[in-house]
């Protein structure tokens, strides 16, 4: 069946040459075209999980603006200059980044609206609760206030009494202490080591000042991410010489992926092209070779359209997978031009079309395969390398023999090309020995190959980015990971009633020291009326006479006046009417713990990204049903779990359909087992070497090795039906180069900067080595032990 | 214990709000000279700052009076300053009770008569000494110019010349300073008196006598413990 629709099929072709080429010519030019104005897709979240834990993080991290912030950190260089120029410049930036590239910029905290904001009678009144007035109810005491007065009298000899004398007269307990536990939240609430002065954010050594940048950009977005960068340097660039910046953010990893990806994609294609045509031009000398080598170019520019057409953007970690299907599909061509080269006749060529058939399909099985994960950057990945082998496999049966019997440059024959390598004799039963035993160690070792599930180490961000990040942390902390506890409500105040709850059984879970949340500065109105109601209870119930005679008792000794503390007792009921300022300090910080959604509000809180930590902290989002924790250990975790399910299954799916292709080709279990050693051989030796070098495997080097299946597949499908059956179409050659030619493809990789595309290098070259040997190597020994086999009973 | 710190200064910085301010003299006298343009007023900062800020070590004897409605009478210390530039400062008060405290640009280390302890602190964790210590250089160094942004200045005398500095809504210390007063020295190389008003209505005067510029200091001087 298979014959009779090849012959006709090409029949047609061949009757419609012109038009044929014509057509393909015309396609490919505008496919050419077309790739000008295809955008791709920087964003790695194509290629993790859809889990529905992992997709919440993510959505989550998406609609915070947690991640669309940069933080820019300013440096004064010059020894003879201080803070004063260093908040100049802090000041000048901050006024040159604008809308609508830059939302709002936070350069530090005034502390006049803070003063007002969390003065001890505004503020205490509520939030302070009812143990912490059970502790100033027994600071009522004759030797606790005479103690307080003393202080108070002592602290006016002091040089900063200049400033601070007055306020004690809002404050003769010393409440603020009390407030002391919920405020030493607010440093920790921005991440960083930070101090105030002069309105400006400054660090600890007072050479460095921060910039806390709101930007529109959101962090995945390549094109507006690099216009984004783009200002920044540039008003970075009009900033003094003696000023020097680090900027974080997700924005720079964005940029600078891309960056590397692109660097890596031009890198990889130019030696791939260089190395492909110096080789066939020096193996062949025939200037024919090269339509096999543009075969691959031209299936690419077509499967990049129509994938696009199909799949909306392409990733670029798929079109950086590129050269490596350019690799892999060259073979098709290959075999067919050394068959013609060959001057095979009319029923070998039927065979070859067969073999390359057959070829093609367990690569397209082997892509097809990845169809079956969840994750839609493989879905990416399994239709354009699908598009391209078919694309190639079609070129290399119906249009390359047009080209090559083109009339007015014949093909340069060469009927023994090939045949050195086929005349090598291997000692069967010795070569296959050694196999076995190279095979059972690897086999042995691969059982302690680590498995590494940071994704954070597919990132490949250029050092640059990397540096910028290190000195920030050094100068301004921030580096421990912190996970985030999240409690959701349909209104604001719904929100932080939960909130509260959680809270308290959070602090007795983890302990108040390892749980930032709002509700420890800043509580839900319900609780502050409450706290509000019993301040002004406690008062009322005696103990403000009380301390009024106390004070009044001490006074004389330290010359108190009567007045003293007026502004005390004259304030203590007088908090009602406190409104929140939206451009107040309060409202500044809350950026930082309430996300308001369209359907409603988040409320954030901070603790270590630890397992004790998370393990302890999801019980209490078992109680609140809605609440749910982000944390980069669960994500990984969740994404190592998921990514060893899939390949749990996919890996068998893959060998199957190897399986049970090689066997429809063969119809017999011991060819279809020969045919399969180099699919064993590259699959084992590469977990094995792998762990041998203690190198982990990552999903992205999984998925490589699953799709290299698919290539070495072949060799082995080749080889067996070329020994088996004595043909003499030069699979050996074709094999050869084959191998050559995807060694290149992949190889190129190990020179990428990108630990993604590297890693794919890595297990593609180890696979297909490890394939390619034992395919020309331990296959045409096994053949001949076989052969043996059945003629000695013969 | 850290956090607290951290917890403790930053209220501390909260709720004072020391401010990028300068000092006062004679709330009360009568402003006898006209306002000078901008440029003018900027010019005579700098030319003020120069001569102010030309010592490299300064001595000198203090008063400090405060008049505060927490107290039935005036507060009166008495002590010294002792400063070697570029940030070394002592201040020794003498009377009603002896208190002393060293600021440098890492560490404040003081001492009362009522405990009799040395207490150490860091700066770094300590923003308000920090900002005293930016404050009293301020003061002492004479970089009256860099004021001009957050304050409204007004020369209130000529001879001796007489500065007010009245913070502006932006700077820090309008919620806590109403004026502060510089009275110079008739040679203007250094201050006299420094007059603080604030908004509560207390006013403390920092009158300095015995100046003496670039001096020899000795260690002992900047000791906290035993000084007297």
């Amino acid at each position: 069946m298979f014959d009779a629709f090849f012959a006709r099929a090409f029949d047609v072709v061949r009757t419609h040459k012109r038009w044929v080429l014509l057509i393909v010519g015309a396609i490919t030019l505008l496919s050419m075209v077309g790739l000008a104005f295809i955008r791709y897709e920087g964003n790695i979240d194509l290629m993790l999980p859809p889990d529905k834990d992992i997709t919440r993080s993510l959505q989550f991290l998406r609609d915070s603006n947690l991640s669309d912030k940069i933080v820019i950190s300013l440096a004064v260089t010059a020894p003879d200059k201080g803070k004063k120029e260093l908040f100049l410049a802090v000041d000048q930036l901050s006024a040159a980044l604008k809308p609508p590239l830059f939302t709002k910029v936070m350069s530090g905290i005034s502390m006049a609206g803070a003063m007002d904001e969390f003065s001890v009678l505004q503020y205490a009144p509520q939030i302070l609760g009812e143990e912490e007035l059970a502790r100033i109810d027994g600071t009522l005491t004759a030797p606790f206030v005479s103690a307080q007065l003393k202080k108070i009298y002592l602290q006016s000899f002091r040089p900063e009494s200049i400033f601070m004398s007055s306020l004690s007269r809002t404050d003769p307990l010393d409440i603020k202490m009390l407030l002391f536990g919920k405020l030493k939240a607010l440093p920790a609430s921005m991440g960083y080591d930070v101090a105030v002065e002069d309105g400006h954010f400054l660090s600890r050594d007072g050479r460095h000042s921060m910039l806390i940048v709101q930007t529109s950009v959101p962090m995945m977005d390549s094109q507006q991410s690099k216009e984004l960068v783009r200002v920044l340097e540039e008003e970075l660039g009009r900033l003094p010489d003696y000023i020097t910046t680090d900027m974080i953010g997700g924005h720079f990893h964005t940029v600078s992926n891309e960056k590397v990806i692109k660097r890596d994609i031009k890198v990889a294609s130019v030696i791939a092209s260089i190395a492909f045509l110096v080789l066939f031009l020096v193996v062949f000398r025939d200037p024919r070779a090269f339509f096999v080598f543009i075969i691959p170019l031209i299936a690419v520019a077509w499967s990049i359209i129509i994938s696009t057409f199909v799949e909306g953007k392409l990733s670029y970690l798929v079109i950086g997978f590129g050269t490596a299907i350019a690799g892999i599909s060259i073979d098709y061509g290959l075999l067919v031009y050394i068959a013609m080269k060959r001057g095979s006749d009319a029923s070998q060529m039927i065979k070859l079309a067969k073999l390359v058939s057959i070829d093609a399909i367990t690569t397209i099985f082997s892509f097809f395969v990845l169809y079956f994960s969840m994750i839609h950057g493989y879905h990416q990945l399994s239709l354009f390398s699908m598009l391209c082998v078919l694309i190639c496999l079609l070129f290399s049966l119906f249009v390359l023999p047009l080209v090559l019997s083109w009339e007015h440059f014949h093909l340069v024959a060469d009927p023994t090309i090939g045949d050195r390598l086929k005349r090598v004799n291997w000692p069967a039963k010795t070569i296959v020995g050694i196999w076995a035993g190279l095979t059972v160690i690897a086999a042995i070792l691969s059982f302690t190959v680590q498995f590494d599930s940071d994704v954070k180490k597919l990132d490949g961000s250029e050092p640059s980015v990397l540096l910028a990040e290190q000195h920030f942390h050094a100068i301004w902390g921030g580096k421990t990971n912190q996970a985030i506890f999240v409690v959701p409500g349909a209104t604001s105040e719904d929100a932080m009633e939960l909130n509260d709850q959680v809270y308290a059984e959070a602090i007795k879970t983890v302990g108040p020291e390892n749980f930032t949340s709002l509700a420890l500065f800043w509580s839900s109105a319900r609780t502050r009326a409450s706290n509000v109601e019993r301040w002004d209870r406690f008062w009322r119930s005696g103990r403000e006479a009380k301390l009024r005679r106390l004070i009044t008792q001490a006074s004389d000794r330290y010359q108190f006046s009567d007045r003293a503390f007026t502004p005390f007792f004259n304030g203590l009921y007088a908090h009602e009417g406190q409104g929140k300022d939206p451009n107040g300090m309060l409202a500044k910080l809350q950026e930082r713990f309430v996300v308001q959604k369209q359907d409603g509000f988040r409320i954030l809180s901070y603790f270590p990204d630890e397992q004790s930590s998370v393990d302890a902290l999801n019980a209490v989002t078992q109680k609140h049903p809605g609440t749910f924790i982000v944390s980069g250990r669960v994500l990984s975790a969740s994404i190592s779990d998921f990514t060893s399910r899939e390949m749990r299954f996919l890996v068998p799916l893959a060998i199957l359909f190897n399986i049970v292709l090689s066997w429809l080709f063969f119809r017999n279990w011991t060819e279809t087992f020969i045919a399969l050693v180099p699919v064993l051989t590259g699959v084992v030796w590469l977990v094995g070497i792998m762990a041998l070098f203690h190198m982990p495997l990552n999903v992205v080097n999984l998925v490589a090795a699953i799709v290299t299946t698919g290539v070495i597949v072949d060799y082995g499908i080749g080889m067996t039906y070329e020994y088996r059956y004595n043909l003499r179409i030069g699979t050996v050659i074709a094999v050869t180069l084959s191998a050559v030619t995807n060694v290149i493809g992949a190889g190129v990789m190990l020179f990428a900067r990108h630990p993604a595309l590297y890693s794919t290098g890595v297990a593609m070259v180890i696979c297909m080595v490890a394939g390619y040997l034992s395919s020309v190597i331990v296959v045409p020994s096994l053949c001949s032990l076989v052969s043996s086999a059945r003629k000695e009973p013969a | 214990m850290t956090t607290i710190k951290r917890g403790i200064t930053i209220l501390l910085t909260l709720t004072l709000c020391l401010p990028a301010l300068t000092a006062a003299v004679y709330a009360d006298e009568k402003s006898t000279a006209p306002a000078p343009p901008q440029n003018d007023l900027s010019a005579l900062l700098n030319t003020i700052g120069k001569k102010v800020s030309d010592f490299t070590s300064l001595k000198t004897d203090f008063t400090q009076e405060k008049e505060m409605a927490m107290f039935k009478e005036k507060l009166v210390l008495k002590g010294r300053i002792y400063l070697q530039k570029p940030s070394k400062i002592a201040w020794h008060v003498d009377s009603p009770v002896r208190y002393s405290v060293l600021i440098t640009d890492k560490f404040i280390r003081q001492w009362d008569e009522d405990t009799n302890k040395v207490q150490e602190l860091s700066l770094t964790k300590n923003p308000i000494f920090q900002t005293v210590l930016n404050q009293l250089t301020v003061w002492f160094s004479g970089e009256y110019g860099s004021l001009l942004a957050v304050n409204d200045v007004r020369v209130k005398q000529n001879d001796p010349l007489v500065l007010e500095f009245l913070p502006l809504e932006k700077n820090i210390s309008k919620k806590v300073i109403k004026s502060i007063t510089i009275t110079f020295r008739e040679d203007q190389k250094y201050l006299k008196r420094i007059q603080i008003t604030e908004v509560s209505g207390d006013v403390t005067t920092i009158t300095f006598t015995n100046t003496q510029l670039n001096v020899p200091l000795k260690d002992a001087d900047f000791e906290v413990k035993g000084h007297v």
